[in-house]
């Protein structure tokens, strides 16, 4: 199926792999103006972003040589330890010999290439090609490899079977407004009613996810109710910086006297870790679930739910999925970067002052 | 003011063609530009003796765009433009075409007076860039260059496919022979069976390479010769040629039929 609704592309998939990667410098070989929005976050998040400004006339007559220059320019500039050179449509399809350019600039034992561009299939294949050429540069073993891999294949099925790659135009949407989730999961409170909250996220947007189980903990203390908190926090599962993730999330939790009942895997399993939960939720006693960051990827119960998500083009597929409010977090991308603590979220913050909690 | 595209298998003599039609036709009077579309820059070469002109590409790299600039004067006063590219193996050519021929535009020539615009495309066509000579606004119509052999008559056939996917017009097939038996019937045949003409055959002739040595066209070097004479009834044809139509390609096993038939 031609899908006609704007998705993530493997360019941008391919930068944030690499910041995950701690890599130092990403240089995106093409015009200035690829991917410059996710540019400017990850440049935020301590990755440096630079392309090789790309024009016609490199266009026409190839700019390996600017791409040498852009390479020991970056080498001079920032000192890194590790380049990422990644791949765009216009270098791609003129055939741009990357690896030789890199060997070229002298610094082949600091740089390696990434082979993608925009035309290459779902934002998740940016992601594994990174990963297969860190792999192959010596950054991650291949069982890391091998991992990571299984898990973006996956991602990438749950946008088909339930996300938003299902359907061919999926309209964008806010959902259920923030005040009417908030005051519905504050009445549940009130009423001694059960909560299990799911924290699903995926990699950095957990800083901002994890808020909304730390709220609606504190309220449940409030009203002297428990909660059921699971959470994709694994300190043993991932990359260094992934596990930091947690690791700060974890200890934001602790601090506010909140313990997580189950762990159902590391902060890049969002994939199978939705499963995991539902399963451990199978005989637990419970009378409405929250799921939070990727709700996509749980599996559906005949149960009272709400889902919070930060695509509003995953707001139409949840509610089709039966859920009885589906909410968006908006800011999520932007706020979470360069944080090591959890950050307000917007529902969070909601659920706080109807409570009328800190 | 009538546009013409000049295609054609690699090394079939494409170039030798349109630089020989384009003095011959300005002989008749007729202001003529030939633009030189391979990324090698060795369409126009006869016109100046054997000189490279600055090609627009290089130009445009200089930040010089203006179209009058990227014009020389070549041999009996045709006008000629080297498109150029890159050096082989790196960039795109194809968009290098695309580039060229945005500044060299239907209005430009008019403004200047042309009667005559050929276009010498190089090769089949690999890419869209190598068809921008036929899109809309450019070429009127398309000649194919072939001698009477299989591998032509495939790689012709190979661009009739390609005018056939696009919808533009085939003025005819201009014959180069390489002195074949029946070599004009083999051409003719072809032509027919994909629904156009033949325009006429050159001969193999040592004159076209004794001039093109010394970088000339044959006008230049043999005035007299009459060969010229074929050169410029070629061109009056193509420039009242009123039957230029959607060619429908053949396959390869007629081609093969056709050219066996002769045996």
């Amino acid at each position: 199926m031609n899908i006609l609704t704007p998705r993530p592309n493997p360019i941008v998939a391919a930068l944030y792999t690499l910041r995950d990667l701690d890599v130092d410098v990403a240089v995106l070989h093409g015009p200035s103006g690829c991917g410059f929005r996710a540019a400017r976050l990850l440049e935020e998040d301590g990755m440096k972003v630079v392309t090789t400004s790309m024009s016609e006339e490199d266009l026409i007559f190839g700019a390996s040589d600017k791409l040498i220059e852009v390479l020991k320019e970056v080498d001079a500039l920032f000192s890194p330890n590790i380049i990422g050179v990644v791949g765009s449509c216009v270098s791609m399809i003129i055939g741009e010999n990357v690896k030789k350019a890199i060997i070229d600039s002298g610094l082949s034992n600091k740089a390696f290439f990434i082979e993608i561009h925009g035309c290459m299939g779902a934002n998740t294949r940016g992601a594994i090609e990174t990963l297969k050429a860190a792999r192959d540069f010596g950054l991650i073993d291949d069982k890391e490899f091998q991992r990571q891999e299984k898990m973006l294949l996956l991602a990438t099925e749950v946008e088909l079977n339930k996300g938003m790659a299902k359907s061919k135009y999926t309209r964008p949407s806010r959902g259920a407004d923030l005040k009417t989730v908030a005051e519905y999961i504050l009445s549940q409170l009130k009423e001694n009613k059960k909560i299990a909250v799911v924290l699903n996220a995926k990699k950095e947007t957990a800083y901002l996810f994890a808020d909304i189980p730390l709220a609606i903990n504190l309220a449940s203390k409030k009203y002297g109710v428990s909660v059921i908190n699971i959470a994709n926090l694994s300190t043993d599962i991932g990359l260094s910086r992934i596990r930091r993730y947690a690791k700060d999330i974890i200890n934001n939790f602790e601090s506010s006297g909140i313990l997580i009942d189950y762990i159902s895997g590391g902060v890049d399993e969002y994939p199978i870790a939705g499963k995991k939960a539902i399963e451990y939720l199978k005989d637990k006693d419970f009378d409405l679930l929250v799921a939070v960051g990727i709700p996509q990827a749980l599996p559906t119960i005949k149960k009272d739910s709400i889902a919070i998500t930060n695509g509003p083009r995953e707001v139409h597929p949840l509610e089709d999925a039966g859920y009885k409010y589906v909410t968006v977090e908006i800011a999520s991308h932007s706020t979470v970067m360069g944080t090591r603590e959890i950050v307000l979220s917007e529902l969070g913050e909601a659920i706080r002052n109807i409570a009328g909690i800190q | 003011m009538k546009q013409i595209a000049i295609y054609g298998k690699g090394g079939i003599g494409k170039s030798s063609i349109s630089s020989n039609l384009s003095v011959n036709l300005a002989s008749n009077g007729l202001e003529v530009l030939l633009v030189g579309c391979d990324p090698k820059s060795d369409s126009t070469i006869n016109l100046f003796g054997g000189k490279r002109i600055d090609t627009a590409l290089d130009l445009y790299k200089k930040g010089i765009t203006d179209p009058d600039k990227l014009v020389f004067e070549g041999y009996n006063g045709v006008k000629a433009v080297e498109v150029g590219g890159p050096a082989a193996g790196v960039g795109c050519a194809g968009r290098g075409i695309l580039v060229a021929l945005k500044t060299l535009n239907k209005d430009y020539y008019l403004e200047r007076g042309f009667d005559v615009v050929i276009y010498d495309v190089p090769g089949d066509v690999v890419c869209g860039g190598f068809a921008g000579p036929a899109r809309e606004g450019y070429a009127d119509e398309i000649y194919i260059v072939t001698s009477g052999e299989y591998l032509s008559i495939y790689a012709a056939n190979n661009i009739v496919k390609g005018l056939f996917n696009l919808n533009v017009k085939l003025g005819g097939i201009i014959g180069n022979m390489r002195g074949i038996a029946k070599e004009e019937e083999k051409i003719e045949s072809y032509a027919k069976e994909i629904d156009s003409g033949l325009m006429g055959a050159i001969e193999r002739n040592p004159k076209i390479h004794e001039s093109e040595i010394e970088g000339k066209t044959v006008l230049e070097r043999y005035p007299n010769d009459p060969l010229n004479l074929k050169f410029k009834s070629i061109g009056s044809k193509i420039l009242q040629n009123k039957k230029a139509k959607v060619p429908t390609p053949t396959i390869d096993e007629k081609i093969r039929s056709i050219l066996g038939g002769f045996y």
